[in-house]
This record gives C-alpha cells, sequence and structure tokens, in this order.
C-alpha cells in the first residue's frame, strides 16, 4: 500500500506531463491549421499565386489534432459517454463497470498503435503530393495517440483494481472516488 | 448474426459506460473480426474518416466559438439582445432567446450557447426575480438556435455523412428560416410563461442605448457575416470562410473590443482542440461503423420495415420523428447524425422528401434531444450553471419543448420552410 502511495504521485505526474505535451502539440496544430489557411487565401487574392500544399497539410494536421487530443480526452475523461446506467449503480459495480471500459479501451489504443504503426510502414515510401513527405507519417499521431490511450487507461484501469480490493465498502469506495476527482 | 455483434455490441459498450466514439469503433472492429475483414482495414478507415477535406470547417467553427466566448464576442450580443427586446413581458427570457439566435449563428454550437449565454443570463435573471428553472429552460432550449442557424459545424457532418452531393450553403440557408422560427416560437412561449408567473419586465433603456449596442456589437456579429456570407458569394470555400472567421474573430477580439488576453486566447484554442479531437474521432470511428451498416444492408431492411408498418407518407415521416427524438434523448448528437443519416436518408428519399429538408429535420430532432433527459449534454450544463436539479427544470420546461415540436412539425410537413431560401439560392 505504501509502495502504491509513493509510485502514485510520480506516475500521475508523468501522466499529466504527457497530456500537456498531447494537448500542446494540439494547439499549435490548430494555430498553424488556421495560419495556413489564411495564407491560401491571401496567397489567392493578394499574391495572385495559390499555395497548393495547403490542403495535405490540412489534412495532416487535423489527423494530428484529432488523434492527440482524443487522448488527452480518455485520461480526462472529456469524450461524450451514456452514464445512465453507471450513474444507477452502487459504487462498487460502478468502479467495476469503469474497469470494464478501461480494459476494452485499453485492448482497442493497443491494437490502433499496432495497426496504425503497420499501416505506417506500409506506406512510407509513398509520399504525399505537393509536400514530398513520406505518407506514413499520416500514421504516426495515431500510433502516438493508440499507445496513450493504452497508458492512460492502464494505469487507470490499475489504480481501479487495487482501489476495489482494498477498499472493503461502498462508503470507502465513494471516498476514494471523490478524492481521485479532486486529485483530477 | 454480424449485424447482431454490429448493434449488441455498441449497445452493450454504451450501457457500461464507454465512450461513444469508441463504442462505435469497438463495435465496428468486432464486425470486422466476424466477417474476417482484415482489421488493417477498419483502422484505415478510421483515420480516413477523420482525413476528409470538408470536415475541416469544423475544427474552424469550434475554434470560432471558443474565440467569441473568451474575446468578450458574446457579452456584448447580450448586451445588445438586453437593450433591443428587455422591455418586453418577461424580457429577460426574450433576451435569452434573441441572443441565442444572434450567438448561435455565430458559434454554430449548441453546447458553446448554453455555456457563454447561461453563465452570463441565467444569474442575471435568477437576480432579478426570474425563477431559476425559466432561466436555464428558455436558455437551454433557445440554444438549438446554434444547430439550426448557419454556420453550423453539425450541418457539415450532415452533409458528409450523406456521402456528398449536397450542397452546405444550400443547407446553411435552409437552417435559416427554421432556425428563426424556431426563436420566435420559444419567444411566444417564454412570454406566456412570464405571464403566467408574473415575472418583471425591464424598462426601455431609449434608441439611443440600443443604436450603440448595436454599434458596439456589430464587428462581432460581422464574423456571422464573412463565415456565411464568404462561403454563399463563392469568394471563399466553407473550409475557408471559418479560417478566415477565426482570424477575423482574433483581430476584433484583439484590436476593435481589447478584450482577448494571451490567457483567453490559449484557452480558446484548448477549448478547441479539446471538442475537436472529440467530434473528429467520432466521425473517424461512426465511418468505420457506417462502412458496417451499409455492408449489412441496413437501410433497405428499413426502408421495408417503415413500409410494411404503413405506406402512408405522413405516418412514416411521424415515426421517423419519434425514432430520431427518442434516440437524441439518449445519445449525441454527432454521432446520431453519423449513424442516422446513411439510414434515414434513403427512406426520406424514397418518400419523395429532399435531402436537405431532410437534413434540417435531423437536425430539429436531434437537437431537441441536447434539451432532453436522460442525456442532454445542453440541459445537463444549463442546469449545472443555473443550480437547478434536472428534475425541476424538466417539470416546467413543457411550453418550450411545445414550441420546438411546432417548429419541427412545420419542418417536416411544410417543404417550403426549409427549402424556400435554397430554391432562391439556386434560382
Amino acid at each position: 500500500m505504501d509502495k502504491k502511495l509513493s509510485i502514485k504521485p510520480i506516475l500521475d505526474r508523468i501522466l499529466d506531463v504527457l497530456a500537456a505535451t498531447g494537448t500542446l502539440i494540439s494547439s499549435i496544430a490548430m494555430v498553424v491549421l488556421v495560419s495556413t489557411f489564411g495564407w491560401l487565401v491571401y496567397g489567392r487574392y493578394i499574391l495572385n499565386d495559390t499555395p497548393t500544399w495547403v490542403e495535405q497539410l490540412a489534412l495532416l494536421l487535423i489527423i494530428t489534432i484529432a488523434f492527440m487530443s482524443s487522448a488527452t480526452g480518455v485520461k480526462e475523461r472529456t469524450h461524450l459517454a451514456v452514464d445512465i446506467v453507471p450513474l444507477m449503480c452502487s459504487p462498487r459495480v460502478k468502479l467495476i463497470l469503469r474497469l470494464c471500459c478501461d480494459f476494452i479501451l485499453g485492448g482497442f489504443g493497443l491494437l490502433m498503435a499496432i495497426y496504425a504503426n503497420d499501416l505506417m510502414q506500409f506506406s512510407w515510401y509513398k509520399e504525399i503530393p505537393l509536400i514530398e513527405i513520406p505518407e506514413g507519417v499520416r500514421y504516426i499521431p495515431v500510433v502516438v495517440s493508440g499507445v496513450l490511450i493504452t497508458i492512460y487507461t492502464t494505469v487507470s484501469f490499475i489504480s481501479g483494481l487495487l482501489t476495489l480490493i482494498t477498499c472493503q465498502s461502498n462508503a470507502q469506495l465513494l471516498a476514494a472516488d471523490s478524492k481521485s476527482k479532486t486529485e483530477e | 448474426m454480424g449485424l447482431l455483434i454490429l448493434l449488441g455490441c455498441f449497445a452493450l459498450l454504451l450501457v457500461i459506460g464507454m465512450p461513444v466514439a469508441y463504442a462505435l469503433g469497438i463495435a465496428a472492429l468486432s464486425s470486422f473480426v466476424y466477417e474476417g475483414i482484415p482489421l488493417l482495414i477498419g483502422f484505415q478507415r478510421i483515420v480516413s474518416g477523420v482525413s476528409v477535406f470538408s470536415l475541416l470547417a469544423i475544427p474552424f467553427f469550434i475554434f470560432a466559438g471558443e474565440l467569441m466566448l473568451h474575446g468578450g464576442i458574446a457579452s456584448r450580443l447580450v448586451s445588445l439582445a438586453s437593450s433591443a427586446v428587455g422591455w418586453a413581458k418577461g424580457g429577460l427570457g426574450q433576451v435569452n432567446v434573441f441572443s441565442s439566435m444572434l450567438f448561435g449563428g455565430i458559434s454554430g454550437s449548441a453546447v458553446a450557447d448554453v455555456s457563454a449565454l447561461g453563465s452570463l443570463l441565467i444569474p442575471v435573471m435568477k437576480e432579478k426575480g426570474y425563477s431559476a428553472d425559466y432561466a436555464v429552460n428558455v436558455t437551454v432550449t433557445s440554444s438549438i438556435a446554434g444547430i439550426m442557424i448557419p454556420p453550423s459545424h453539425n450541418m457539415i457532418l450532415f452533409v458528409v455523412a450523406a456521402g456528398g452531393g449536397i450542397s452546405v450553403s444550400s443547407l446553411f440557408m435552409a437552417g435559416l428560416i427554421p432556425g428563426i422560427l424556431m426563436c420566435l416560437c420559444l419567444g411566444v412561449a417564454a412570454r406566456w410563461v412570464a405571464i403566467r408567473n408574473n415575472f418583471p419586465t425591464e424598462k426601455f433603456p431609449g434608441w439611443s442605448v440600443v443604436l450603440y449596442s448595436a454599434i458596439t456589437a456589430f464587428p462581432g456579429l460581422f464574423t456571422a457575416v464573412i463565415i456565411v456570407g464568404g462561403a454563399l458569394s463563392g469568394v471563399f470555400t466553407v473550409t475557408e470562410s471559418g479560417a478566415i472567421g477565426c482570424i477575423y474573430a482574433i483581430v476584433v477580439c484583439l484590436l476593435v473590443y481589447r478584450s482577448l488576453t494571451l490567457d483567453g486566447f490559449i484557452t480558446a484554442v484548448k477549448g478547441a482542440v479539446r471538442t475537436t479531437g472529440m467530434v473528429m474521432v467520432l466521425v473517424g470511428c461512426a465511418s468505420a461503423f457506417g462502412y458496417m451498416l451499409v455492408l449489412y444492408d441496413v437501410p433497405t431492411q428499413l426502408t421495408e420495415l417503415l413500409y410494411k408498418i404503413s405506406d402512408n407518407p405522413i405516418i412514416i415521416l411521424l415515426m421517423m420523428n419519434v425514432m430520431l427524438l427518442v434516440l437524441g434523448m439518449i445519445m449525441d448528437m454527432g454521432a446520431l447524425i453519423l449513424i442516422c443519416t446513411p439510414i434515414f436518408l434513403p427512406v426520406a428519399i424514397s418518400l419523395g422528401m429532399d435531402p436537405i429538408q431532410f437534413g434540417v429535420m435531423l437536425m430539429m430532432n436531434l437537437g431537441l434531444g441536447l434539451c432532453t433527459p436522460p442525456v442532454g449534454a445542453c440541459l445537463f450544463v444549463g442546469c449545472a450553471i443555473g443550480g437547478v436539479p434536472i428534475q425541476r427544470a424538466v417539470r416546467t420546461i413543457w411550453p418550450f419543448y411545445l414550441a420546438i415540436l411546432l417548429t419541427l412539425m412545420l419542418i417536416t410537413f411544410v417543404p417550403s420552410v426549409s427549402l424556400f431560401l435554397p430554391n432562391l439560392l439556386d434560382n
């Protein structure tokens, strides 16, 4: 138990840094996305020279934003979910359902990392037209997102499992739940 | 059996509380495995579902909404609405509806509308003697204007889910009259409730104040003109107009209003990125899910089933509305647009309904779902801001539901309500 307590803050700190890095990368991608489209319109109407690379770059950026921030969303639990049944259940059942979700989502993240890695390798020697970078680059954010989802859900699963084992009563589970929410 | 696995997995995952986006993706991949289709193709579909050029407008509209929220445009729109209609009976209720019309028309998001206007108006309404549930109800229901009045990122989702062939500009125009009509109906409902409960009336501030508020709000309102006007006139594509709208909003908030700080900008970017991530992964996973639905021929089966029940178009349309409303009550709007469009659109077309009219009907149905329990994002946000339990808000919300249902029936059975402007545009 003491070991768990001493490891947890370090682990939480590492996960927070990972999530913040994901958000930072997505935010930079968003600002670049808006700027490139501004440049596209400026080029077309002012310079009379439409930059043709914007579309392909934009598609790369949107994949980066989507997959990086959705992984962060898994950690911060900001994804939309239908919580009717878990809310009706006792704290113990609610925690078990959360563990099931973490387990399945972790598996999905792992598969996503593996298959996106395959896709990346298959398409690495093809070039994206107009921006001339490997097609495989498109799948890098997907691989990273898969790895991050697996990490976040694994940590959450282990932490939830320990809570389930150590807390005997519903009152203890409620206290542990509110404590983890406060920490978040 | 494959269809059972697809829908069964999806339902089971939803029940245990799995995020909707991943529930769609995992259910689709389970069917891929059952049908012996390589998982590599499944993940490729998810990624290619996100990598669609027309979807690029979505992050721009979301970002523009966040910039308005954190850059001072929303508060100026409320001032304009307050001076223009605050003097009517139940004045702040009318202000709320009118503000939603103005703000929703720019941000394009119902949830953004509730959080922005709710934080500004609900506390003021409570302070001035309006009941908290009235303040919440009027804020929540009028937020649907964000989906109906262009620009709306949900409409782009519909166009993508419909498989192309529908003009975004026409759909934008189609939502305008129904959106305004809905706000008028909600205004009447708000007034009726205010008279029954004897809620206070604001003093008319004078034309000079109205004019001043209009002038102050104009630069912010112009964001909508740029986004919608740019796309309609053909000067920009919808995506470009979204980006230019964002750049314009930054310039106005920085140089004209001087109310966008670095912290505000960072918060806006973070908010936009978070929502974009949620929506885009939903789109990607729904793309794989939709692929399997089409593989199992679900649209044709549903059409045949509905025709077996009745061949009367009015009954079928009513059944579709009820189904969409019930689905909207339990699931998120974006996911439902992506799932329901390929299923219900062929039914609507077989009845002779224009796809654009169907799109507007879908938006209104699912928009109402955002304001209903048990799963209503707008209702939850509104109740949280107003400090009102959901069951208390729902007890007194029915006049507003009736106003929306009336508009919904008009949209469903009077095609010109939604098709008048697009036809005018085409001519």
